[in-house]
């Protein structure tokens, strides 16, 4: 059983600006004590072809987390709009907020991005090359898709057992590209654990 | 017997392999497999119980589910104090849960279910010791121990006073253990295991007493795969004889008494896949049974077929002589003054104590923590903390240089209960935000009958006429009526005063979105009830909880509210009674353009009328129609708005001044309080982001900005009020004589004079469903016969905008014309009173063979109605809509008769020479096929063009193109011509030049006098960012023949 479980992310000052950096409010509720740290993740998908774009846009332990329901703001620059294929700049893509425990993500709170321009002008006529400063971002964030991973939370061996049979939920996973891959090992992480996260590598 | 399949009993079509009733009987558990995970689900079990319960759509069915299994789960086992549950399944764990008391409901964050749990039950204990899957659990008597056996051979004992404590593995068996079970009085186990074997265990050491293999060596029948036994004995004649249900792997099931030699009964074929398990209900002459195949039954069986149950002290007698005297079959009383026979009673006594002591303890630190989040909550408000989390969280830096955030704790856990009273974001504090509602009740309402708290489950008792004062015959009724019609109408509709709908445009993005999208129900708890009220309620029945109600999903920061009651509320107030009804809800930032207020009331009959007695005295003689009045009530809280976060708080007769009792009219936005205080009762309030009115005694209506300014001296009502709503500026007032008023208080004009509902509610038994106001000011009655009116201002008629029973609807087929995304177009209040679009019209063709011509008439007939309505309902998304599908439907049936639509032209742009205002030129004009005009409305969108026609010459659509888009796509492209119409007349039919001129726009321009051309749909975009908005569905393949 997941000793974390996320009870709210709400998207703080939402649409806002393309530069303007991105605001979670991050509720969760823990049933024991942690020893360690958790970590949590902004990754920004650049373009849906390929994960090549994706940007993690911070990534912050938080801790220590005793038993109990607790809140943070989780706040991280905008992305590197050079590192963003033009073709990609204006539309849907998606943001994802990760959290690790141990190195093994254990939750994936996806939300698509709108990004557009405000102005009916620029809308109607969009210039050539992307300008980033007229951008404006609108995160959907009544409807985010929440992915739940089996991971081991005592670091214990013979827990380990019974969760390497357990598929991770792919089925909900986002469709632009964000299905977790399986196979990609991160350092750190316990061999058998499938660790359902590819854009950390990136 | 009576034989019942609940289908509203699953877990998604997986296998079912468990079930338990509570002891107390009113709810019974489901274990099995869930999506990708084990799941046990809580279910209420009074709807399988009475039919009317489970038509009662504010009673809920699921209470809570649980995912955290990893794998299947075998089994699920109450405690026999049902403070307990024990599940234990596949992923080798046994998991304990209780009930976290504290917690309102709430959903999982991101779940597609968003059904609400109406109950938190929460894990406190894993236990891990086996190392297979674990395929039951059973508690012993009085609760002390807690058995479970497994695959793996064993079978452990728990100590159920201090888990995760293991008080003995028994060994033995040498295959898998299947089940377990205890004796009456926890002297021994007994476990019955695939080596064919069944062994019974002492508990004074955890040794074997005897294994019983002989019966089994051969007559052991393989398919019997469950059996229980349950509901001791049944004493009919002077002997005493067991009652047993055996499921079997056959699918069949037989009940046998041991009386007889033969089964009582038995049915074969109630399911589809093998039985699994069986539950008795408390009194004994009901049992549930699960199956593989994911379905549950349950049979009722009288008290003529089973005999009649012995009472507790004959089974205890005969236990007693049974087994000898024992702890558990000594009720509590006796147990004191039971002589101690052997040292398990001895233990017991002191556990007993222990448990005292713990309890003490427990609830000692439950009041310390409670008080200490109150603390907090009272210094500053959880709105406040969030607002300064960002400044007030602790960031640090880790050695290697990482940031490393201190969360800030809201919550303390105790003991599996949360002791706080806040989920994601409501201050608790006299300051409530959110939907919290408080009703405070005269003691008189406790007479009242079972129907009350269907009323006060209705989330808006301020604004619906509850039954108050005094116990009235057709109160029943009444609340019945509404609450019914509530949730009937437009399931999608939502029934909240303060929840404004709002369809997300992405919804549509993906069509796992469209599925889910209205859902998210809240459900209140009733919470804190003096004990002698609750004590009373109870007997009647009045403690219902709400079913989980459906309500649009709506914000685009969608937090949830999970007010509740705070209990130190009680000793605040000093109020003598005080029921808190607790309602959850998904806030919503509520859109401009579709903001609605629906409430319900119903409409009594004269008969009832007169019988009824009412403090109110009214001025005006008695109509023929009388609405329901709001009856007062000492406080009441409603939510106005979420975002900004807007709440009025009303509080009656709280102070004196020389001996004059004022009430207190509080307002709370976005933190911002302003308070004033009325020299009359408040009755019912009614709010908006502009305006906040309330109604008192003595018919005066006082209207308030949402400043706090007063803008008018009261206003004296005809008669007493029924129902008072805002929406914008507009305040409308609905009188118990059945008059209906709109004022705009911005302008200070009246929209609506004391309109009588005599026309639309005369002569039947016709109730008001529904009202809305729209954002324009125009009311709209949803009647119980399934019609809706609006009020034109402007023709002061009653118009009628849509009929559930409309023949037209019912066999027009549009759909061929719909855009993919139809879903969120249709947002608006011709929708909410029209409900979701049903396949009716499609089914009608398929079901009667309405001949192609017939059907493409009743669908043109039925579009321009859509197309009226929208029109008179001044919504300007829905006219769109229903403008556009009417053109595309016409060019798609490529009709060679005369199309109509209907055009209507607006000054939106000073050099067009279109320019007549709306209202002179909505007379039907006359298109040919294919041409249609279209335009915006004066009320569309200030500042926003909506035109669908340009002169820009790029945007044009040649025929050739058009030609080609139809081969490539199939889907026919309109051409839009707009039009001045020259008058309120027919235009002259066009010569059709969509697809046959050679030369695209000039041709057509040459051939047609004024107005340029320009493409609808997909063409039409580029000059239209509402439409293309509004039609992602033709936004693609626009983009992807962009290289063409």
């Amino acid at each position: 059983m997941a000793k974390v479980s996320v009870l709210n992310v709400a998207v703080l000052e939402n649409p806002s600006p393309f530069h303007s950096p991105f605001r979670f409010e991050i509720s969760f509720e823990c049933s024991e004590d942690l020893a360690d740290d958790l970590e949590w993740k902004i990754i920004y998908v650049g373009s849906a072809e390929s994960e090549e774009f994706d940007q993690i846009l911070d990534s912050v332990l938080v801790g220590p987390v005793p038993a109990g329901r607790h809140m943070f703001v989780f706040q991280a620059d905008a992305p590197n709009p050079s590192l963003i294929p033009e073709t990609d700049a204006v539309g849907v893509t998606v943001v994802l907020i990760t959290c690790t425990y141990h190195g093994q993500e254990f939750i994936r709170v996806g939300y698509y991005v709108n990004n557009e321009y405000p102005s009916p002008e620029l809308r109607e006529s969009p210039p050539p090359k992307p300008d980033f400063s007229q951008l404006q971002r609108n995160i959907l964030a009544s409807n985010p898709r929440v992915t739940r991973f089996h991971i081991n939370w005592d670091n214990n061996m013979d827990s380990l057992e019974a969760i390497e049979n357990q598929d991770p939920a792919l089925g909900c996973g986002l469709p632009l590209s964000c299905a977790p891959v399986k196979g990609l090992g991160l350092p750190g992480c316990i061999p058998g654990l499938v660790p359902e996260n590819s854009m950390d590598c990136i | 017997m009576k034989l019942l399949k609940p289908t509203w009993v699953n877990h998604n079509g997986k296998p079912i392999f468990s079930v338990d009733i509570h002891p107390d009987g009113t709810k019974f558990a489901t274990g099995g497999q869930g999506q990708d995970s084990g799941k046990v689900v809580i279910w209420n079990m009074s709807p399988v119980l009475q039919e009317d319960d489970e038509k009662d759509e504010n009673i809920p069915k699921m209470l809570c589910q649980m995912d955290n299994h990893l794998a299947c789960v075998n089994c699920v086992r109450w405690s026999n104090s049902g403070m307990y549950l024990a599940s234990g399944g596949d992923d080798k764990l046994i998991m304990v849960w209780k009930r976290a008391t504290y917690i309102g409901p709430s959903t999982v964050f991101g779940s597609s279910g968003k059904l609400a749990n109406v109950e938190q039950w929460r894990c406190v204990s894993i236990l891990r010791s086996h190392s297979g899957d674990v395929m039951d659990v059973a508690w012993s008597p009085h609760d002390a121990w807690l058995a479970s056996c497994s695959v793996d051979n064993t079978v452990v004992i728990w100590n159920a006073v201090k888990f995760p404590e293991i008080l003995a593995t028994l060994r033995g068996h040498s295959g898998l253990v299947k089940g377990l079970t205890w004796d009456p009085v926890g002297k021994y186990i007994a476990s019955q295991a695939d080596d064919r074997s069944l062994k019974v265990w002492r508990t004074l050491d955890w040794q074997l007493e005897t294994s019983i293999t002989k019966p089994f060596d051969e007559k052991f029948n393989p398919k019997i795969f469950k059996k229980k036994q349950k509901n001791g004995s049944s004493a009919k004649p002077s002997c005493p004889y067991c009652c047993c249900a055996v499921g079997s792997k056959d699918r069949s099931l037989s009940v046998w008494l041991t009386c007889l030699k033969r089964p009582l009964v038995v049915i074969h074929e109630l399911f589809d896949k093998s039985i699994m398990d069986i539950s008795w209900t408390l009194n004994g002459l009901g049992i549930l049974v699960c199956s593989m195949d994911g379905s549950v039954a349950f049979l009722d069986f009288s008290q003529d077929e089973l005999g009649d149950p012995l009472s507790e002290e004959e089974k205890s007698r005969i236990h007693q002589s049974t087994y000898g005297k024992s702890l558990a079959i000594m009720t509590e009383a006796q147990l004191s003054t039971a002589v101690i026979e052997n040292p398990e009673m001895l233990k017991y006594q002191r556990r007993q104590q222990q448990q005292q002591l713990d309890q003490k303890s427990a609830s000692a630190r439950e009041t310390s923590s409670a008080t200490s989040v109150a603390g907090v909550v009272n210094g500053e408000s959880l709105e406040d903390i969030r607002k300064n989390l960002l400044k007030k969280q602790v960031e640090t830096r880790t050695a290697d240089g990482r940031r490393r955030i201190t969360p800030l704790c809201i919550a303390q856990l105790d003991t599996g209960d949360f002791s706080t009273a806040f989920f994601n974001s409501i201050p608790l504090s006299g300051s409530l935000a959110g939907t919290m509602l408080s009703s405070h009740n005269n003691p008189q309402l406790l007479p009242l009958d079972s129907s009350t708290p269907n009323s006060f489950g209705t989330s808006k008792p301020s604004t619906e006429p509850v039954a108050t004062a005094g116990a009235r015959p057709a109160g029943d009724t009444v609340s019945k009526d509404s609450v019914n019609a509530t949730s009937t109408p437009a399931a999608s509709s939502p029934s909240v005063l303060t929840t404004p709908s709002k369809i997300e445009p992405m919804k549509a993005f993906d069509s796992r979105f469209t599925e889910r999208s209205k859902a998210t129900p809240g459900a209140p708890a009733l919470t804190s009830v003096t004990p002698t009220t609750m004590e009373r309620l109870k007997e009647q029945n009045l403690v219902k909880e709400l079913r989980p109600r459906d309500l649009l999903e709506s914000s685009s920061d969608s937090d949830e509210k999970v007010p509740v009651a705070k209990p130190s509320s009680l000793s605040k107030r000093k109020l003598e009674l005080e029921v808190e009804t607790v309602e959850k809800k998904k806030k919503g930032r509520p859109r401009k353009e579709s903001r609605l207020m629906p409430v319900s009331l119903s409409v009594q009959s004269p008969a009832a009328l007169t019988a009824e007695k009412d403090a109110v005295c009214l001025s005006v003689p008695a109509p023929a129609l009388k609405l329901p009045m709001p009856g007062p009530q000492r406080a009441f809280t409603l939510q106005v708005s979420s975002d900004p976060s807007m709440y009025i708080e009303v509080e009656n007769e709280v102070t004196a001044v020389g001996g004059v009792k004022l009430s207190r009219l509080k307002c709370n936005r976005e933190g911002k309080e302003w308070e004033t205080v009325l020299t009359s009762r408040i009755l019912t309030a009614a709010g908006s982001c502009d305006v906040v009115c309330v109604a008192c005694e003595k018919r005066m209506l006082s209207v308030f900005s949402a400043c706090g300014r007063r803008l008018l001296p009261p206003i004296l009502l005809p008669s007493p009020i029924s129902t008072l709503h805002c929406t914008g500026f507009y305040v409308m007032a609905l009188t118990a004589a059945a008059t209906l008023s709109v004022w705009d208080v911005h302008r200070q004009v009246v929209v609506v004079k004391e309109e009588s509902l005599h026309s639309i509610l005369a002569g039947s038994d016709m109730t008001v469903s529904q009202i809305l106001l729209t954002q324009h000011g125009i009311p709209v009655m949803n009647l119980s016969d399934g019609k809706a009116y609006c009020f034109n201002p402007s023709l002061s008629t009653w118009n009628l905008v849509s009929d559930k029973q409309d023949s037209l609807a019912q066999c027009a087929d549009f759909r061929s014309s719909l855009p993919p995304q139809d879903a969120m177009l249709c947002s608006g209040p011709l929708a909410i009173v029209q409900g979701r679009a049903s396949t009716s019209g499609r089914q009608a063709a398929r079901l009667f063979s309405v001949p192609h011509v017939v059907q493409q008439e009743t669908t043109l007939a039925y579009l321009e109605n859509q197309v009226a309505a929208a029109l008179t309902l001044q919504s300007s998304h829905e006219y769109r809509h229903w403008l556009l599908l009417y053109a595309r439907y016409l060019v798609n049936e490529g009709s060679t008769e005369e199309g109509a639509v209907e055009g209507a032209t607006a000054g939106h742009r000073a050099e067009s020479p279109l320019s007549a205002p709306l209202h002179r030129v909505s007379g039907a004009a006359r298109y040919s096929e294919g041409q249609v005009a279209c335009l915006g409305l004066p009320w569309l969108q200030q500042g926003q063009d909506h035109t669908l026609a340009t002169d820009n010459a790029q945007d044009h659509l040649s025929p050739r193109q058009a030609t080609e888009g139809r081969g490539d796509t199939g889907r026919r492209w309109a051409v839009l011509r707009q039009h001045r119409p020259s008058s309120l007349g027919r235009l002259p039919l066009f010569p059709g030049p969509v697809a046959s001129s050679e030369e695209g726009s000039s041709a057509d321009n040459s051939s047609l006098p004024s107005g340029p051309l320009c493409r609808a749909g997909a063409g039409a975009l580029p000059c239209c960012p509402g439409v293309s908005e509004a039609l992602p569905g033709l936004a693609s393949p626009a983009r992807s023949r962009g290289g063409h």
